[in-house]
């Protein structure tokens, strides 16, 4: 066999030499994300107002202004992105509020927590009073394309709930479970599929269609936003042949983010139960969603506990604790600038003193 | 608020695909070509091309195809836009008319789906029985083309090939079948699929083949009976149709990649390969019989037939002719010929059509001093480099200059010669006119007995029977042309002097005063016809025949002084039958009656530079249409000549402007001189189809430019321009551009000869240099002393300097291997009053993903000579320079930094902003900076002179990935990004709280449809010039990567509201082709977002307003209200709107 030509037009790595060949025509926008995720600026960080307790999750809210914070407490906090103030806060549940989720048209809030009751509720935004309660779901989301409806999780089984009126419609119960410890069941961006304990549901029949083969203990998975694939921890589905397309080892035990224009998935460790503590890793990673290739890991130094993406993908959000899980000895919100570099500042000062020897 | 104007100036000229077939009408062969956003249809005649139609689209082409549907005669058009739009376009001819009629159309577009990264792909049955459509990976749409349907619905049939690099229909099988290239992680792969069209999914594998080259990206379908397809690689070619295949690896491909191809004979026997250096190739299947009476393929050979512009499609039009697309440099008809010529090359080109893209960069400059500005632009690359000039008007070029003042008139002659061409010209002074002969080249002083030389000729010319006619302001002349003796003479009946003349060959109509007298020229005498006493005094007169071949007029055009108004009497007795009262204080000073395209007007100059221009109706005499214009400043003169055949007038006056009509409408284009008192036709033997004109101090003989609204010049660089910088001080530009060197075994080797290696004076930057390239971070820098593989390409960058007049390349400044020059500006800086170019350098690794150093260059152009003066390193790449305050302003990756030009001549950074993730490109304005970044759209920033630090004053937090950015005032900054939108965002001082003011508004948003490269303040037409309708402030000038420029431009909040409704109107009015809505596609659209236009009005499509018949302007303007005098509303008729619309085209 002959060997293989090289290919003329090599992939400009460098931002550099792309800017010129923009100018020309030719694009490389997957370059410049890749350029982007690989690098992170902290621009702001949110502290809690007291000193006890710690955040556990995080979520950008709509308008871009706010950010909104759950706690080990229970309560769920507002916050402004620019300030750092806090804006509002409220008491929702008993204990360690696992997710939050706000609708798109920033109405309303779901929450979902560890133990007391109700687990989950769907909150008014404009004054925060309980909209609806769900007593035993674990974890809950909007559906995907129309936020009608929310889908429950609790352990194997899933409901599909009117948003409206808080009344369960469908509950999809695999004929044999799977039992993954973290299921999550969750909508497919048409709203047409549900994935849930490792099983594909028709929404509109509320059968099941395919079972995936379980290749892990803990994550069920969740549906590509290219509506082409699943992610299932390191596995990567085929949704129309149900064929293994991938396995991308760097997802390993990582809960995955899309970037809203699909092009990136941002990955957090989930906390490794051990010992007797859960641990968590203090590093994000991010990878690049159209082929699965590692772009960057993130070192934020503190155990990183939630992570958002704002809607335009230009900020990340963290829950970054330090400390032992149950209790860390500080707790903060740390707001990133995407594609900025962190060491700009330092850069500075090398440079000052630089100048300062020169002359 | 803020309110937007934006228009196109120059379409945009990048091919991006062509076709031919006889789209309209079965006889005819045409060739259509997508230029963007639009068509353009030509026939095809043995003559050349002829351009019959142009089209836009309210979308960018991405696909263009030509089909032949089944049972019809002649072909459709399929196009599919870049947002997904697909229509099927048929072409109705209905007298001269040509209607481009959209058959069906649909959205082809998935609400999730991945885009595929080979782009948009769309094929077509050879039996015109189903499109195909590859948009996203892992799907494959059909559109059956069964039924008359005017909906194009594709359905998905799922493709388990996810990347799929190349798809195309087979001919000669039963049922559709494609033939696709595709990649997985083995490499690539040749399948094939039968479609079942009732059931809409693939129901076989005809035939595969795995593992061919690893780089092959081409399908040709191969047309029966051949049938099979060929696919191109990098290094090889292969013929399969599932049971033959061949493949050969000819050497002569190696160099660069295939990438159009176009079938010259219906047979697919012969093919039309190009490659992005330029090459054209042809491929010949070499068949044997397989002894069942069918041909099968047994060998493919590919031979060189010469170069040609880099193409991006090639289309073969007939008798060895075809037409290739550039979008990189001027497309292009060639001839193949059959012998070889003395290149070794078997292409000759027959023309060659302007291209201006892409363009990288531009100024504006004003080098003749005539208060117009004119673009020069980097266009191109690669060997198509180039600067063009631009200007708006139509170029004179000068052949010879006689210094002679004072003159009052100027006439060409035929004298005592056989031939039609002149030989004299006649010049009048105060109290004398004086002959010059041309004899060659040469012209000398002569005497022709018969012209009186002792008075002031009003008129002199050649007329009919051989005779030459001269009136001054006693009498009338009539000599004969070849013994040049006087055979007549005609006086005024009463004592006064005649005051104004016209003539024709014919006839003369003279006054004294009032007094009008209408005489006919005979052999041998001057009789008078007729005679009439006007009530006021004649101010100027016209006796121009109407219409073609007419040598002789039924009507006298007559302008009037005291009542100021224009009259048109009757032959001959100068009956009034028409007066028209113009108005105003201002009189009349020229009037021409003159015919364009088979319409007559009556053109009327003022004293102030202004023109009426009315239709005429050569039967009744009356004039309709009235319409006024602003031509100068000066009393204007009009005079009639011939270019190419055509008859256009001349203005001439402080701003000599030819007019024209185009499309049947007057178009008013200046001309490059600065003022033109007086002008004639000149077709002398050494100067053919020439123009005499005289100005205040000298008579110029020069040959005028085709006639076209914006002139342009091309000076060849055959390398990639990048940058460039005007200098007035050293009467030069400086130009960054890029050439390819290759490693050769005798080293680096320019691939070809352009302008830095074609210039006289070359310096090098010194490779050791004083940048220490073992520093921390570059430790990876490879090759910066081990020399490149061989034959690998190498990037060579150069600093030119050009010079002003001449465009010569007076010197090439080399840089270091490996840098890159990124930014170039002219400026002074401090109290040092020398002028220098700076250049931004980046130190380019191909390994790292950004830049980790750079140069800071000074240069000095004096004397001839480059000087360099200082050099200073940086952290990065120089993205973008200014000067700013005496000081030099630079963005370097991710930072903005100042630096202060010391005493010592160095560069001493004194503060810096970091808040970017990179600032590609930096504007500023007094204290205030305008950066625009890489993704983070745009931030101000203010200079506090105390402190010596930037401020950050306001920054747009939309997601936006910037192009260039430009300042319009101190409060409303305008960008531009990636997805080929523009934006205005506006700093809000009045805000409340820090936070607000802090956030800029986007205020303004709008598809261009093209991704701009550069902004720059500047006008391509004369500012302040006269009254206009139409109220604008400022202009901004754009080019784009299709080569296009337009403009932006402010308008009151008022106005905006007028246009918006007008444009609201139009949108409904003009129905579009291929039936997109006109507020979809200049919505704002980016990957995550479409939002609507908002703040800009669509200045093309304002402007298509003039294009309409009349009715559907009624339709138009019909209840429109129109804020008048006074603020007072009221009803705008179909010439108000007109005017203002006029008005509009102006500004560009």
């Amino acid at each position: 066999k002959c060997p293989d030509p090289k290919p003329k037009i090599q992939a400009a790595n460098n931002f550099a030499i792309r800017s010129v060949r923009r100018q020309i025509g030719f694009q490389a926008k997957g370059l410049d994300r890749k350029f982007i995720h690989s690098r992170f600026c902290p621009v702001q960080t949110i502290r809690l107002p007291n000193d006890d307790g710690f955040y556990t999750c995080v979520k950008f809210l709509p308008g871009d202004q706010n950010i909104v914070a759950g706690a080990d407490s229970g309560d769920i906090r507002i916050f402004n992105i620019h300030t750092g103030n806090e804006e509002a806060s409220f008491s929702a549940h008993d204990s360690y509020v696992v997710h939050t989720e706000p609708s798109r048209d920033g109405q309303l809030l779901i929450s979902s927590s560890t133990w007391g009751r109700p687990l989950s509720a769907l909150w008014a935004m404009s004054n925060y009073e309980m909209k609806s309660s769900f007593e035993n779901e674990e974890y809950m989301e909007f559906s995907k394309a129309i936020q009608d409806r929310l889908i429950g999780t609790k352990g194997e089984v899933a409901t599909i709930y009117d948003v409206n009126t808080g009344v369960g419609v469908t509950m999809l119960v695999p004929t044999v479970s799977n039992q993954y410890t973290r299921n999550k069941a969750t909508f497919s961006p048409n709203d047409d599929l549900v994935l849930s304990d490792g099983v594909l549901f028709d929404v509109s029949t509320g059968q099941q269609i395919h079972k995936l083969d379980k290749l892990n203990q803990t994550q069920s998975g969740v549906f590509h936003p290219n509506g082409l694939e699943i992610v299932s921890n390191t596995e990567v589905w085929d949704i129309r042949t149900f064929q293994l397309l991938k396995t991308v080892p760097v997802l390993n035990q990582s809960q995955v983010v899309f970037a809203p224009i699909n092009s990136t998935i941002y990955a957090i460790s989930l906390e490794q139960e051990d010992d007797e503590d859960p641990t968590f890793e203090t590093s994000f990673k991010t990878v690049d969603a159209s082929d699965y290739s590692s772009i960057a890991t993130f070192d934020v130094k503190r155990n990183v506990y939630d992570l958002a993406i704002n809607r335009f993908d230009s900020q990340i959000a963290i829950v970054e604790n330090l400390g032992v899980y149950h209790a860390p000895q500080e707790s903060v919100v740390r707001i990133y600038d995407v594609g900025r570099k962190r060491d700009d500042e330092d850069e500075q000062e090398e440079e000052d003193e630089e100048d300062a020897n020169d002359m | 608020m803020a309110f937007h104007y934006v228009v196109t100036a120059h379409k945009p000229t990048a091919v991006t695909s062509c076709v031919t077939g006889n789209f309209t009408s079965s006889n005819d062969l045409n060739l259509i070509v997508a230029k963007n956003t639009r068509l353009e249809i030509y026939l095809v005649t043995p003559e050349g091309l002829r351009p019959i139609k142009e089209v836009g689209l309210y979308g960018k082409v991405a696909v263009m195809k030509l089909y032949r549907p089944q049972h019809e005669k002649k072909d459709f058009l399929f196009i599919v836009t870049m947002r997904y739009h697909a229509m099927i376009l048929e072409c109705v001819s209905d007298g001269d008319n040509l209607e481009i009629i959209t058959k069906a159309h649909g959205n082809v577009a998935d609400r999730i789906g991945k885009p595929s990264d080979t782009g948009i792909i769309a094929i077509i049955d050879p039996k015109a029985r189903v499109i195909g459509l590859r948009l996203y990976d892992g799907l494959f749409k059909i559109i059956p083309l069964d039924k008359d349907n005017n909906e194009l619905k594709a359905s998905s049939i799922r493709m388990d090939e996810l990347q799929v690099t190349d798809v195309e229909f087979l001919h000669g099988c039963a049922n559709p079948t494609i033939v696709l290239i595709h990649q997985d992680v083995n490499g690539r792969h040749v399948k094939t699929h039968e479609i079942s069209l009732r059931d809409k999914e693939f129901v076989k594998i005809p035939w595969r083949q795995d593992n061919v080259e690893t780089e092959a990206s081409m399908i040709i379908p191969v047309p029966s009976p051949l049938c099979g397809a060929i696919i191109v690689g990098q290094e090889s070619i292969l013929y399969h149709d599932g049971i033959t295949s061949v493949a050969v690896a000819p050497p002569v491909i190696k160099q660069s990649t295939i990438i159009c191809y176009a079938r010259v004979d219906p047979g697919g026997l012969r093919y039309l390969l190009g490659d992005m250096a330029g090459h054209l190739f042809m491929l010949f299947l070499d068949v044997e019989s397989r002894g069942d009476g069918a041909d099968v393929v047994k060998d493919l050979k590919v031979e060189l037939l010469g170069e040609i512009s880099t193409p991006e499609c090639i289309t073969y039009l007939d008798n060895g002719v075809l037409y290739i697309g550039s979008r990189l440099g001027d497309s292009q008809l060639v001839k193949l010929n059959t012998k070889v010529d003395e290149n070794g090359s078997y292409v000759t080109v027959m023309e060659s059509f302007t291209n201006l893209a892409p363009i990288m960069d531009m100024c504006v400059v004003d080098l003749e001093r005539q208060g117009q500005g004119q673009l020069v632009t980097c266009s191109g690359a690669y060997k198509e480099g180039s600067l063009r000039i631009i200007r708006n008007g139509i170029g004179i070029q000068e052949h010879a200059s006689i210094d002679l003042p004072g003159i009052k008139g100027i006439w060409a002659l035929t004298v005592a010669s056989d031939g039609k061409q002149d030989n004299t010209l006649v010049l009048a002074f105060v109290g004398q006119t004086r002959v010059l002969s041309l004899n060659g080249e040469e012209v000398e002083e002569t005497e022709i007995l018969g012209i009186a030389s002792d008075q002031q000729t009003f008129y002199c010319g050649n007329v009919i029977h051989e005779q030459i006619i001269q009136v001054t302001s006693i009498s009338a002349r009539l000599v004969s042309a070849q013994s040049k003796t006087l055979l007549a003479e005609w006086k005024p009946p009463t004592e006064k002097n005649i005051s104004v003349v016209a003539c024709n060959s014919e006839q003369i109509v003279v006054s004294t005063g009032a007094d009008l007298y209408y005489i006919e020229i005979h052999p041998n005498e001057l009789i008078m016809k007729g005679h009439k006493t006007m009530d006021v005094e004649v101010a100027c007169l016209d006796i121009s025949p109407i219409g073609e071949n007419a040598t002789s007029s039924q009507l006298v055009a007559v302008g009037l002084w005291t009542d100021i108004s224009a009259c048109i009497l009757r032959l001959p007795d100068l009956s009034e039958v028409f007066k028209e009262n113009l108005g105003g204080e201002i009189i009349p000073r020229s009037v021409l009656m003159a015919c364009f395209e088979g319409h007559s007007y009556l053109l009327c100059a003022l004293g102030d530079g202004s023109m009426f221009y009315f239709l005429l109706h050569k039967d009744s005499g009356a004039l309709t249409d009235k319409k006024k214009v602003t031509l100068g400043t000066q009393p204007t003169a009009l005079r009639t000549f011939k270019s190419l055949s055509t008859t256009n007038v001349f203005a001439c006056s402080d701003r000599p402007t030819v007019i024209y009509s185009s499309n049947h409408k007057l178009v008013f284009s200046n001309v490059n001189m600065k003022e033109v008192n007086h002008m004639c036709s000149l077709n002398a033997e050494a100067y053919p189809d020439s123009l005499a004109l005289a100005t205040d101090t000298c008579v110029t003989i020069g040959t005028m430019d085709e006639i076209q609204k914006l002139h342009i010049r091309t000076v060849n660089l055959q390398e990639s321009p990048r940058r460039i910088a005007y200098q007035e001080q050293s009467q030069t530009f400086g130009v960054l551009s890029v050439r390819m060197d290759i490693q050769d075994s005798t080293g680096l080797n320019p691939a070809r000869p352009s302008a830095s290696t074609m210039t006289q004076s070359v310096t090098v930057s010194s490779s050791v240099g004083s940048l220490s390239l073992g520093k921390s971070g570059v430790s990876g820098v490879s090759g910066a002393n081990t020399a490149p593989e061989y034959g690998q390409e190498i990037e060579v960058h150069n600093l030119l300097i050009v010079d002003q007049h001449t465009f010569e390349v007076l010197h090439a400044h080399q840089l270091m291997q490996q840098e890159y020059a990124m930014s170039l500006i002219s400026c002074q800086l401090g109290d040092d009053p020398n002028m220098y170019y700076i250049i931004g350098t980046a130190i380019v690794n191909p390994e790292e993903s950004e830049p980790k150093q750079g140069r800071l260059l000074m240069f000095q152009w004096t004397d001839n000579k480059l000087i360099p003066i200082s050099e200073k390193e940086i952290k990065g790449s120089c993205y973008s320079l200014a000067e700013f305050n005496g000081k030099l302003l630079a963005s370097i990756n991710s930072t903005v930094r100042l630096f202060e030009w010391t005493a010592e001549k160095e560069l001493r950074l004194e503060c810096s902003h970091f808040n970017n993730i990179i600032a590609l490109y930096l504007k500023t304005k007094g204290d205030f900076v305008l950066v625009g970044d890489l993704m983070r759209s745009m931030t101000l920033l203010q200079y506090k002179t105390m402190e010596g630090s930037f401020e950050e004053i306001a920054r747009d937090y939309n997601p936006n990935w910037m192009t260039t950015v430009e300042i319009l005032d101190d409060d409303v900054f305008l960008g531009a990004e990636n997805s080929f939108n523009i934006f205005v965002c506006q700093k809000d001082s009045a805000a409340t709280t820090d936070d607000e003011r802090l956030q800029m508004q986007e205020v303004g948003q709008f598809h261009v449809g093209d991704m701009i490269n550069v902004f720059r303040h500047g006008s391509l037409v004369m500012q302040n010039l006269g009254e206009t309708s139409t109220p604008t402030s400022g202009c901004v000038l754009f080019g784009t990567v299709g080569g296009a420029i337009g403009l932006v431009t402010q308008i009151s909040s008022e106005f905006f509201d007028f246009l918006l409704e007008v444009q609201n109107r139009l949108s409904t009015v003009i129905k579009s082709v291929g039936k997109i809505e006109h507020s979809h596609w200049r919505s704002f659209h980016t990957d995550i977002k479409t939002e609507p236009c908002e703040g800009f009005i669509d200045g093309d499509l304002i402007e298509s307003f003039l294009d309409l018949s009349s009715d559907k302007m009624k339709e138009v303007v019909d209840g429109l209200q129109l804020v008048g005098e006074g603020g007072m509303k009221q009803e705008c008729t179909v010439d108000d709107l007109i005017k203002m619309v006029e008005d509009l085209t102006r500004i560009h």
